[in-house]
């Protein structure tokens, strides 16, 4: 940990002399990343590391928040750093803290190289093959955070991301590790775009649909995750009233828990150093426990910390999704497809859209495969779920049995952007409209 | 003070290792953000302290970038085989001199929150029923040096500022709006017209309705032509297929279709006499007339298609790779026609105000679709709001449809400043879906 000369209890002193109201927060957040990067074939710049470290400093009083940040570790910036988010001006000098850090580790990452060499291969074994430009890069992000009162453990996060460029688009995912599972993913996905490439996109369609753990990840994160971040709530109102709604279909279990993400990224605390619950998004589809750092818990009772995150030490930390769990329901694969009406099976999404105000949902669909009576059939190209959330969740009515770590990815709001995890079953969806 | 010397002590020590192509760069930079929402409001300040570097020979290469200062002692990582790199020869910079409101300080947090205050005040006062949902102002200023083994050695300094707004109306209907502005520096947005603005915005969508499919002519406002312009992009930089797409030297578009990218363009948000890897930076001609010049070539693309390289190489950040693009590109105004004149000339048509949402361009099959909202137009005056609707049409026929062009010029942050007058466009069609 890079963060074990940091003298924690200076620190500590130090802020205590910022807060100076009861109810004040004030902590000091400590950051070092690394991320190494192997460019596309061909690009200059063959091997690219970006390393930096630095902190912020926060003060909120009253729905007033108060944030220095700086790019270095180091005693003086910190004083200073102090002496802007205080709202009074001590006699004396700020103290300065002894912030010394373990120097970084040489640059090491010997399995980025291996790894377009595993995915061409796994390629290749379906069969097929064309030229593929892969980025992969591994992420590692190390976080102290240091209150008046409580220093929690320092945390850290490893995991990687991946983009395949072909012809026939983009597929991107992040990874808890490079191995041949995740080649597998990779190389599964580019070839199912490679042979939906002369696919149609499918006629504006309104009947049932089947999603895929991967597509259900990115449908959830949107439409439950999102919409029950206090922050989003509070667009509309209140955020204490969402709980007790009944959001969705009664078969739908949806949780929050950064403790069962998976090995590399699993936090026991957030990015403001609280300890992180197992959180009920939705039980049996009626909202439970919506997504609150400490200062929304602050504002209810009914709000609990512990989903705090930062993507910067530029921004403040805002409530926000981690790790979604979607429990498994008892369908079998038979039962999801079963039925003489023609429906779409949607394996993966890449990207979805929740627009808070009205609900609207959208959730982009790269390709899908026709079914009917139990079995797949022809594949159709890219294509658009759109809904009402509101409406769309009610429209559940088969949970698959089996849940599965799926549809990891990016999520940005607000300008910070965080990696997200999921572990998900597939569902099936009746009456919903499908557009091209 | 000059880094100059610890930048040339990091190339020697970076050509001891045998890399003979280095380019070193350090940033400094600090900003502050300050937001208000409906609850909560912050004030922050950040101070940025920054480095990247590239280097290798003609058979490896890395780049490796960071926060704190740049010394000879980092441990540099091992270049991995991959493309050569290749680095810019230095080349004369024209006089320039640095505009005075860079030195202007950064907007202090008082000032700033009674901007947004004032913005969302003002909103309430155009449209009653309107809230201010999320505003905020960011203002940054920032220095930068870079030397490479070339004997290239360049500074640049830099002042931006940028407001961002979403603001709702929950009056008869449910509506909600954003806008997001740049400017060199804060003191530059008045909240008067934003909020007229964002006022417009919500006004029509709460009210309008899509046509099923109608044409007629269109009447563009800047914002509108903006979005089209950076969906256009790829067939202006580069010497990739987009430059090819329309027949290069052919007619690209009418004669009132004069395209520009110049990054020392005076009061540009992002002018400077150089580029992100001290390339001198100039104002170049894309489309005159309607005629295609040449696309935006960076140094590294001579010959690779015709036309003059200029310093078109943008680098956002210190984490950033330095890559082509425009800076600030735009549709050059007619200084003596008026938006009016435009307008009371429309017999049957439509005036589009604003972008809804992202656009869809697929330049291969030459078509676009763009979210839109604005009136009906009948004999020059507007007769309903329209909303939900979506422009479609072929973007060669687009361009070539171009009737007229107005004089106020505004520049909007998409990618680069993009910059356009309102136009008059014909042979387009409004419709319900982007189909």
């Amino acid at each position: 940990m890079p963060f074990s000369k940091l003298d924690t209890a200076a620190v500590a002193r130090a802020l205590s002399q910022v807060a100076e109201r009861q109810d004040d927060v004030v902590d000091a957040f400590f950051e070092r990343r690394e991320e190494v990067e192997l460019a596309p074939e061909g690009e200059p710049g063959a091997l690219r590391v970006w390393r930096e470290e630095g902190f912020a400093v926060r003060l909120a009083r009253e729905g007033r928040t108060w944030l220095a940040a700086r790019d270095a570790i180091e005693p003086k910036p910190f004083s200073e750093a102090l002496r802007q988010v205080a709202r009074v001006i001590p006699s004396a000098a700020y103290p300065e803290p002894a912030l010394e850090m373990a120097p970084p580790e040489p640059v090491v990452a010997p399995e980025l190289l291996d790894f377009p060499a595993t995915v061409a291969r796994a390629v290749r074994a379906q069969h097929v093959g064309f030229p593929l430009r892969i980025a992969v890069r591994r992420h590692r992000r190390w976080v102290q955070v240091v209150g008046p009162r409580l220093v929690a453990a320092a945390e850290s996060e490893t995991f990687y991301s991946c983009s395949a460029e072909s012809s026939w688009g983009r597929y991107g995912a992040l990874l808890p590790r490079l191995d041949s599972t995740a080649a597998d993913q990779i190389a599964a996905a580019v070839v199912a775009l490679f042979r939906a490439r002369q696919a149609k996109p499918p006629a504006p369609f309104r009947g049932a649909a089947v999603l895929g753990p991967a597509a259900v990840a990115v449908l959830l994160h949107e439409a439950v995750a999102h919409a029950l971040e206090a922050d989003t709530l509070a667009q509309g109102g209140n955020p204490e009233a969402a709980v007790g709604v009944a959001m969705a279909a009664s078969c739908l279990d949806v949780l929050d828990d950064p403790s069962a993400a998976p090995e590399g990224v699993r936090r026991t605390t957030d990015d403001e150093g609280t300890p992180v619950v197992r959180r009920w998004l939705l039980r049996g589809g009626v909202v439970e426990q919506p997504l609150a750092d400490s200062l929304w818990a602050r504002t209810s009772p009914v709000l609990l910390p512990g989903a705090g995150r930062r993507g910067t030490r530029h921004l403040p930390p805002g409530p926000r999704s981690s790790h979604l769990e979607i429990l498994p329901g008892d369908a079998q694969e038979a039962d999801l497809f079963a039925g003489s009406d023609e429906g779409l099976f949607l394996p993966e999404a890449s990207r979805g859209a929740l627009d808070p105000l009205s609900g609207e949902f959208l959730l982009h669909l790269p390709m899908a495969r026709r079914f009917r009576r139990g079995a797949l059939a022809g594949t159709v190209g890219p294509c658009v779920l759109r809904g009402r959330v509101a409406d769309l969740l009610t429209r559940v009515v088969a949970v698959g049995s089996e849940a599965r770590p799926a549809g990891a990815g990016w999520c940005a709001k607000g300008g910070q952007k965080l990696p997200v995890w999921a572990t998900a079953p597939a569902l099936r969806l009746e009456r919903v409209e499908i557009a091209p | 003070m000059s880094q100059a010397p610890q930048l040339e002590e990091i190339l020697r020590s970076l050509l001891r290792r045998h890399l003979t192509d280095a380019e070193v760069y350090v940033k400094r930079g600090r900003s502050r953000r300050l937001e208000r929402t409906t609850v909560t409001e912050l004030s922050s300040t950040s101070q940025e302290r920054a480095w990247a570097v590239r280097a290798g020979n003609r058979r490896a290469s890395f780049f490796a970038a960071g926060t704190g200062d740049l010394t000879s002692g980092v441990a540099w990582p091992e270049p991995v085989a991959g493309h050569a790199l290749e680095l810019p020869e230095p080349a004369e910079v024209p006089a320039w001199t640095t505009p005075s409101d860079f030195d202007t300080p950064l907007i202090g947090e008082r000032e700033g929150l009674k901007l947004l205050e004032s913005l969302g005040r003002q909103l309430e006062t155009e449209l009653p029923g309107a809230r201010m949902l999320r505003a905020v102002l960011e203002d940054g200023s920032s220095e930068a040096e870079l030397a490479n083994s070339r004997g290239l050695q360049a500074s640049t300094r830099s002042r931006i500022a940028t407001l961002y707004a979403e603001a709702a109306e929950f009056g008869r209907s449910f509506a909600s709006a954003s806008l997001y502005v740049a400017a060199r520096e804060p003191r530059r947005f008045h909240p008067t017209a934003l909020a007229r603005r964002l006022a417009d915005r919500l006004a029509v969508t709460a009210v309008g309705a899509p046509p099923e499919r109608d044409g007629g002519e269109f009447l563009l406002a800047p914002v509108v032509m903006a979005h089209l312009l950076a969906g256009l992009l790829p067939l202006f930089v580069g010497p990739g297929p987009g430059a090819r797409l329309l027949g290069a030297r052919g007619r690209f578009g009418s004669e009132h279709v004069t395209l520009i990218d110049n990054g020392r363009l005076p009061g540009g948000a992002f002018e400077s006499p150089v580029d992100g890897e001290g390339v001198p930076t100039r104002e170049v001609v894309l489309v005159e007339d309607g005629l295609f010049r040449q696309p935006l070539l960076a140094w590294w693309q001579e010959g690779a298609a015709e036309g003059e390289p200029s310093g078109c190489t943008r680098r956002a950040g210190w984490r950033d790779l330095p890559a082509p693009g425009p800076t600030h590109l735009y549709l050059m105004p007619e200084p003596r026609t008026a938006v009016a004149s435009l307008l009371g000339s429309i017999a049957q048509g439509y005036y589009l105000i604003d972008v809804t949402g992202p656009g869809r361009f697929d330049l291969a099959a030459d078509r676009f679709a763009l979210p839109v909202c604005g009136f009906a137009v009948q004999s020059g005056r507007a007769s309903a709001p329209v909303a939900r609707a979506w422009l479609c049409g072929g973007i060669g026929a687009f361009l070539k449809g171009i009737a007229g062009v107005g004089r106020d010029l505004t520049f909007h942050p998409l990618d680069g400043m993009i910059g356009s007058p309102t136009v008059l466009a014909t042979g387009l069609e409004l419709s319900k879906g982007s189909g």
